[in-house]
């Protein structure tokens, strides 16, 4: 921690929230303003990303652990996600031709 | 040095501290990922449901929700980590008065966005969504704005992510209570922050995920 940091103690919280607030003005404006579909998917997605690496960086101070504390913790939830969701893709649209047929 | 004396010592020996962290904030992060990998599976369960349903899925605007509300309670969930933060930076400088300022500031923005919740289900309730129609012997069958499904995530994801707000506010009032007391050391409200700053983190993809896409 920076001599900077260690007189303004607080200072990386209140960043952060108004870092988060200003992210998630910009997902309400694109949903508002109805951007095209193939856009607004991925903006969404970036920017969620993008707020839940601040939170588990900034506010649970994940930045400040040791690194192979954060990857346990990054690597142990995204893999499982993307294992679990490639898994049920697939079988979501065989529901779904079964369903309309 | 013995081999096993070699082992324990080294990071992924299962020494004292693997992570660097005391066991307490070990143990609290094990918890948060198991309790993640929940929310990622009903996620993936609620993806499942989306992209098996024939009739099309209520898009932001034409659901029942008035997005400017959700993002009322997405403000005062995010307000509530910044307060949460300052909390446990408070803590570790020993001001307790700020501390216990800072742990009821949250307690009152979870307390908010609980009360949101529950108004916003009374409001879906009301228009004809319900968790059960004994009446036509249908459960989850009533939804006003597409296919059934729709509602059964609704209350699926928001309520167990409400569960946790809730049981968060009894970590947080518990804390401040001890706190209040000079019981707590600032490494207890450390772990009641990372549990709260994970709720706000769930809800993060709640917002995107189910209310905005």
């Amino acid at each position: 921690m920076s001599v900077h940091d260690a007189a303004h103690p607080y200072r990386i919280y209140w960043i952060t929230w108004v870092f988060l607030l200003v992210v998630t003005v910009a997902m309400l404006g694109a949903e508002l303003f109805h951007m095209p579909r193939w856009f607004l998917v991925p903006f969404l997605l970036a920017f969620m990303m993008l707020k839940a690496i601040m939170i588990g960086g900034n506010f649970m101070h994940l930045r400040f652990e040791k690194s192979n504390l954060a990857f346990m913790v990054f690597a142990g939830i995204m893999v499982t996600t993307l294992i679990l969701f490639l898994y049920i893709a697939p079988e979501s649209q065989h529901v779904l031709d079964r369903t309309i047929r | 040095m013995t081999h096993d004396a070699a082992v324990m010592e080294a990071h992924w020996g299962g020494g004292a501290a693997p992570f660097g962290a005391s066991w307490q904030k070990t143990m609290m992060w094990i918890f948060i990922v198991t309790d993640a990998l929940l929310f990622s599976g009903l996620l993936c369960g609620y993806a499942f449901l989306r992209m098996a349903s024939p009739a099309p899925w209520p898009g932001a605007q034409e659901g029942a929700f008035a997005i400017p509300f959700i993002a009322l309670m997405t403000f005062i969930l995010i307000t509530s980590s910044a307060t949460m933060g300052t909390a446990v930076g408070a803590s570790r400088l020993g001001d307790r008065r700020a501390t216990l300022r800072f742990l009821i500031l949250t307690i009152i923005g979870g307390a908010a966005f609980l009360g949101c919740q529950a108004y916003e289900w009374t409001h879906v309730i009301r228009e004809g969504q319900h968790l059960t129609n004994h009446a036509k012997g249908a459960p989850f069958l009533v939804n006003p704005w597409g296919p059934p499904q729709y509602g059964q995530s609704f209350f699926l994801l928001t309520g167990f992510h409400g569960s946790h707000v809730f049981s968060g506010l009894v970590i947080l009032t518990v804390t401040a209570i001890r706190t209040a007391l000079g019981k707590t050391p600032a490494q207890n409200v450390e772990m009641a922050g990372l549990y709260w700053h994970f709720v706000d983190l769930v809800w993060v993809f709640i917002f995107t995920l189910f209310y905005l896409l």
